[in-house]
């Protein structure tokens, strides 16, 4: 079959990519190939690059939009103005209550991310997984994502059959943080011990349902699993519960609640003094010093 | 011999002195390497700035004087980071009859027995965890506050009885997330507003850091402990999930 027979050549052609695994702390790098097919989720084709001995080829019911993407762990290949237009293009916020402003239109979107403090953050977790993707293969999904109709979407999806000549160029030029778009990201903070959170999964709209995020998750959780973290918790949104329950996640079996500190004013005494820290568009009250502690005597600093 | 005037208000910052040894006598009033000394006066310089606002906010409760509310923007970070500082100090006093004293102290320094950690988690009731994992987990933590017990007998000076009565911790990102895990009180000391002074601390340093987002999962006989220190179960439908591997 072709598709098996460019594989071959592509596996054979052996990528100079970093890719040692075993070590946690080694980043590992690999070629993705996801389809707009998997949606149904068997039919998806997956191949890493990073043994090839091992690549398991699932049997292609017929090869339609493959888009080959690059999956990294490595920090540095994280761009911070990259992440912030992906947070954008998304709709999504660092702060879980964020501040709307008006787009024009009617629109309403997030306001953007604090650069500075995106990078401290970005360096303060301990996992960190992005996704790029070349940018005609963005253009090419996102026209074949604005259909509505279904056949129409098939049809053009026939036309996206991927030649030989396609695969060969993916080989010369593969897809790599340098040459292409950051088009997914995830990221998780851990104490590196008992537990960790998992925060700000994200994938362009234009290529969702094609497998991507659910990879980052993955990953993610492979990470911390190597490093024997099994207690791992998201906090979703509505319409992210679907999305983590595909990913394996489900309620706590303890049966805990997941809550925030969302306190705002709690004195109708317009005598007490406030302070309140704006964290989005909310403004969280600073618990005022108690004043019942007899006395507060500094022992050392 | 020349003395060495303050500057400021501050301790003396090594670098004037160095700059007066130069003109002075080749003798250094700082025998150890200077980098170290800037280090050092550089944080010493911070705790004073730290003991500045403590001092502020202590007046500012007593006082009372002021009556709106007051936004803090978001405070302009300096270049390097900085963990937040550690913090001791006496949260109550009590005197027995027999004349011993008992002090509450709180710590945020992090400075924890492992082995007296786990001693407090099995009075309470929780499930053993490896140690080698507690103490990584603490390790990494962004901020843990502890509250230890201190018995001091009349006339036993030096014998005095320190015991750990009370954790809580707190991982974040140092940006935007915080978790808060592991809130702990001996359950000889509880009923005393221990627990909430320490999620109160904590919830004060993480938002002097503009740290807005603070999280928890709680057991569902302590919900309402949460709801009244202000946090708010499952807000405008974020609920927490967790990972379940399926073998």
């Amino acid at each position: 079959m072709e598709i098996s027979a460019a594989a071959a050549t592509a596996a054979a052609a052996a990528m100079p990519m970093h890719v040692v695994e075993g070590h946690t702390t080694k980043k590992t790098m690999e070629l993705k190939w996801v389809s707009r097919r998997s949606r149904g989720g068997k039919i998806q084709m997956e191949k890493t690059m990073k043994t090839p001995l091992e690549s398991k080829p699932k049997a292609p019911a017929t090869l339609q939009a493959l888009v080959p993407v690059f999956i990294s762990t490595n920090p540095s290949h994280v761009n911070p103005d990259d992440l912030s237009d992906l947070f954008i293009a998304c709709n999504l916020s660092c702060h879980r209550f964020p501040n709307y402003v008006d787009a024009g239109g009617g629109r309403c979107v997030v306001e953007a991310v604090d650069l500075h403090k995106l990078r401290v953050a970005l360096s303060h977790s301990s996992v960190l997984v992005s996704v790029f993707c070349k940018p005609n293969d963005v253009i090419g999904c996102s026209s074949s994502s604005s259909s509505c109709l279904k056949e129409k979407q098939q049809q053009q999806q026939k036309k996206k059959i991927v030649g030989f000549g396609e695969l060969l160029q993916n080989v010369v030029m593969p897809v790599t943080p340098l040459n292409s778009q950051l088009v997914g990201f995830g990221r998780a903070v851990s104490d590196l011990g008992l537990t960790a959170s998992i925060y700000d999964v994200m994938v362009l709209p234009s290529l969702r349902g094609m497998g991507i995020g659910r990879m980052i998750v993955k990953r993610i959780i492979r990470m911390l699993t190597s490093r024997d973290i099994y207690d791992i918790a998201a906090l979703c949104s509505e319409n992210e519960r679907s999305f983590f329950e595909v990913c394996g996640f489900g309620d706590d079996i303890l049966g805990s609640t997941a809550m925030m500190y969302t306190r705002s004013s709690v004195s109708t005494n317009p005598q007490d003094n406030q302070i309140v820290k704006p964290a989005g568009r909310k403004l969280l009250l600073v618990p005022p010093l108690s004043k019942t502690s007899p006395y507060s005597k500094t022992m050392k600093s | 011999m020349r003395t060495l005037t303050p500057v400021a208000s501050y301790p003396v910052c090594p670098i004037v002195s160095f700059e007066l040894c130069r003109q002075a006598s080749n003798k250094l009033f700082f025998p150890c390497n200077i980098s170290e000394n800037l280090a050092k006066a550089s944080r010493v310089h911070k705790t004073y700035q730290l003991k500045a606002g403590f001092w502020e906010s202590i007046k500012s409760g007593i006082l009372n004087n002021n009556t709106t509310q007051v936004v803090e923007p978001p405070s302009t970070l300096p270049e390097e980071e900085e963990e937040p500082l550690p913090q001791e100090f006496v949260l109550i006093e009590k005197t027995e009859p027999d004349g011993t004293v008992e002090e509450i102290i709180f710590s945020s320094g992090g400075d924890i027995d492992v082995y007296d950690l786990q001693a407090l988690c099995d009075k309470v009731g929780w499930p053993r965890r490896p140690l080698s994992k507690l103490a990584a987990a603490l390790k990494n933590s962004y901020m843990v506050a502890t509250l230890h017990s201190v018995r001091k007998s009349p006339g036993s000076e030096g014998n005095d009885q320190k015991k750990l009565i009370g954790m809580a911790r707190a991982t974040s990102d140092h940006a935007f997330n915080a978790t808060i895990w592991d809130v702990l009180v001996d359950p000889g000391y509880q009923g005393q507003g221990l627990g909430k002074a320490l999620v109160e601390k904590l919830i004060r340093a993480l938002l002097q850091r503009d740290i807005g987002n603070i999280s928890l999962f709680a057991d569902s006989q302590v919900v309402e402990f949460y709801q009244n220190l202000g946090f708010e179960p499952d807000p405008e439908g974020i609920k927490g999930m967790f990972w379940y591997p399926k073998y």
